[in-house]
């Protein structure tokens, strides 16, 4: 029997295709331009902090359960969101002078220092390139547990579209 | 020597007290005082606590929260101590229980009698029975009768005799203790009684964010959340907290509530109302050998993980993909322990909310669904797992079973309301699939017997966070009952059932809102009667 296609919902995890169809992904000229947020949390959950916490209200919700809506005009990067989110789905991404950049939350160890050396890993966790670490932040927003906010450069700007976790390697050096 | 402790962890840190002795069948052991012996035993490499009654198969604990009786060992001379539920002290002798029956199992098996057997022979006549259950004590492993009882924490000597109160608490978890906060601030006297050595319930062990209302709990981690309510609960002079006491008891003609206390104390709490919040049990899966050390609950794995910092193993399975398998496994890879998979036959879709799956899978660990268990690997303990495909009749793909290496298994199928303290006031319970179990039918202001209100997992199977909401208008519906009323309590009311409704307003609760709506109804006295 040949394996059927299984959907997003019966897989887990979504696809940069599937996150398109639902325009979650920000349009290319405008990761081109600045850091920008985007929410990969697709379903209705009654949850509403990364709304609360936005300065700028880039982050709509129509109800506590909606998806929420990310302003792209409004939004400034300010990684408020990705510190709080509990669903850890918040991902910022920019493209720059070449490179690729992605910030993501982070909650293992070992703890992420400037300049450390990474495998990134996609959304099904496969490993699929190296990048190091740049600005990594340690946040406590509101009244959210403080969590790791670290922003990792890679050479492939198209990676940053791909890229949602990573596992420290170490020093650079 | 093997310690299975975690010293680094990114999120907690583990306080664990003045580092102790303790011997195992005279074996001294490192231990440290806020494990509890279990924990202790555990991290010393100790997965087989007891053996069960007939077979003598190896049994290692399930839950960790002294729910399920296979730790129980002989405890300074006390045979049948839930060893999860006990704290460490300096000396402690611990002894496996001595199983005369061993060597006699082979006739006992060959004689085919059912185990309650063991229990019931000679009890008649009287006169032999007290030497005759020694005998059959020792044969099946149950312990000699205790030469003393366990000496109570300093800091607890029981609570002895017979008081009254306005309102008592069974239930030290989110519901109970949001309860206890509404009524105690509000002047009511409250008594809330846990059968813990703190209270908090399962939040003490949640170390991830909550989702919701930025209002109510969102974005804190469940301890932070538990540690919170303790301490408004402190500063309320009117609320008593009553801990490592269990309520055995409630005895309707009499109206009082017995309650067991360490050192076999006993307390008798007549109270004006009484709110059962004693939340819920673990279920399990059927599969070979699954009472195999090594196969736990996911709340078991969270309590050794989260509370005491100690390493369930260092590769394991998860079965299940609802929100608490998909949690536990995220615990697991935060502690650093590699997760082979997260196994569930479920067809239609990841059980727990999306996020939670994704979260995991970018960590490299698969979310594997149309997948059972078929048995479990190894003699004294697990050793592996076998694994099958599944086909949409449930039964398994042919020469799809594969072997996964691993040494612990991970249930997390979902919870049963812990429903047996309702029981006893006579309420009108149903059976519900949506809602875990059987629960009672009960009112709008939580009220399913006459003067007994429920709240929390033990009404329903939900979320800490709505937890926290009912146990808050369970809290509030009690004082009202005791005549106290003002416009701020039902306004209070009003923004509780406010939050409630849009916690509960999303499609994943659209099944569990009908089941609600069933079992709710307008006056309770007329369904009872």
């Amino acid at each position: 029997m040949a394996d059927e296609e299984l959907k997003a919902v019966q897989r887990g995890y979504n696809t940069r295709e599937e996150l398109e169809e639902l325009n979650v992904l920000p349009p290319e000229e405008i990761v081109a331009s600045k850091r920008i947020a985007m929410i990969e949390c697709t379903e209705e959950i009654p949850c509403n902090p990364c709304a609360y916490i936005c300065r700028v209200d880039a982050i709509t919700k129509d109800s506590l359960s909606a998806p929420p809506i990310v302003d792209w005009e409004k939004c400034t990067g300010c990684t408020a969101c990705v510190a709080v989110c509990p669903g850890l789905s918040v991902f910022l991404q920019q493209i720059k002078d070449g490179k690729g950049y992605v910030t993501l939350p982070y909650e293992l160890l070992p703890a992420p220092k400037d300049g450390d050396r990474v495998e990134l890993q996609d959304r099904s966790g496969a490993v699929v390139g190296e990048g190091v670490i740049v600005k990594p932040t340690y946040q406590a927003r509101g009244d959210a547990y403080p969590r790791w906010v670290v922003t990792v450069e890679m050479d492939d700007p198209a990676l940053s579209y791909e890229v949602r976790s990573i596992r420290i390697l170490g020093d650079q050096k | 020597m093997v310690d299975w402790r975690i010293y680094e962890h990114p999120i907690l840190e583990f306080d664990r007290g003045e580092e102790v002795t303790i011997y195992l069948d005279g074996e001294p052991m490192k231990a440290f005082e806020s494990e509890t012996v279990a924990a202790a035993l555990y991290a010393n490499g100790l997965r087989e606590f007891s053996k069960s009654i007939k077979y003598r198969r190896p049994r290692g604990f399930f839950c960790a929260i002294g729910r399920c009786s296979t730790c129980m060992m002989e405890v300074d001379g006390v045979p049948n101590v839930r060893t999860c539920i006990v704290m460490v002290k300096a000396g402690m002798r611990i002894k496996r229980q001595k199983y005369l029956a061993e060597y006699l199992s082979p006739i006992l098996n060959l004689m085919k009698l059912p185990p309650q057997v063991y229990m019931r022979l000679m009890t008649r006549p009287g006169i032999i029975y007290k030497p005759a259950m020694m005998v059959m004590r020792q044969l099946t492993g149950l312990g000699a009768f205790p030469k003393k009882v366990l000496d109570p924490p300093p800091q607890n000597q029981g609570a002895q005799g017979e008081i009254s109160t306005e309102f008592l608490i069974v239930g030290g978890g989110p519901a109970g203790m949001q309860a206890a906060i509404e009524a105690g601030q509000r002047g009511i006297s409250v008594v809330i009684v846990d059968d813990k050595d703190r209270l908090g319930g399962q939040l003490v062990k949640q170390t991830h964010t909550f989702f919701s209302d930025i209002k109510y709990a969102a974005g804190k981690r469940g301890f932070k959340l538990g540690e919170e309510m303790i301490s408004q609960l402190d500063q309320l002079p009117n609320v008593r907290v009553i801990t490592e006491t269990s309520a055995v008891g409630y005895y309707p003609k009499e109206d009082i509530m017995l309650l067991k206390g360490p050192n076999n104390t006993t307390l008798k709490v007549n109270a004006k109302k009484y709110l059962v919040a004693t939340g819920a049990y673990e279920k399990t899966l059927v599969f070979e050998n699954n009472d195999l050390p090594g196969v736990y609950g996911a709340g078991g794995v969270q309590t050794l993980l989260n509370v005491f910092g100690i390493k369930p193993g260092n590769r394991g399975i998860l079965l299940g993909t609802g929100n608490v398998a998909l949690m536990v496994a995220y615990h697991l890879i935060q502690a650093g322990i590699e997760v082979a998979g997260v196994y569930a036959p479920s067809f239609r879709r990841v059980r727990g909310y999306f996020v939670h799956a994704a979260k995991i899978q970018r960590h490299g660990v698969p979310v594997v669904t149309r997948h059972t268990i078929v048995k479990a690997l190894g003699r004294k303990e697990v050793k592996g797992a076998i694994m099958t495909k599944l086909n949409t009749d449930y039964s398994h793909v042919p020469g799809s079973q594969f072997k996964v290496d691993c040494d612990f298994i991970c249930i997390g199928v979902g919870l049963n309301p812990a429903y047996d303290l309702v029981q006893l006031f006579n309420p009108k319970m149903v059976r519900s699939g949506v809602l875990g179990g059987f629960v009672p039918i009960r009112d709008k202001t939580y009220r399913f017997a006459e003067n007994a209100y429920i709240a929390g997992d033990c009404g329903s199977i939900e979320e800490a966070t709505t937890a926290v909401l009912e146990g808050g208008l369970a809290g509030l519906h009690v004082t009202e009952a005791l005549d106290i009323r003002s416009e701020e309590i039902s306004e209070k009311i009003t923004e509780y059932e406010h939050a409630l409704e849009e916690d509960r307003s999303s499609p994943f609760s659209a099944g569990l809102k009908t089941a609600m709506n069933e079992i709710t109804v307008d006056d309770i006295m007329e369904v009872l009667t």
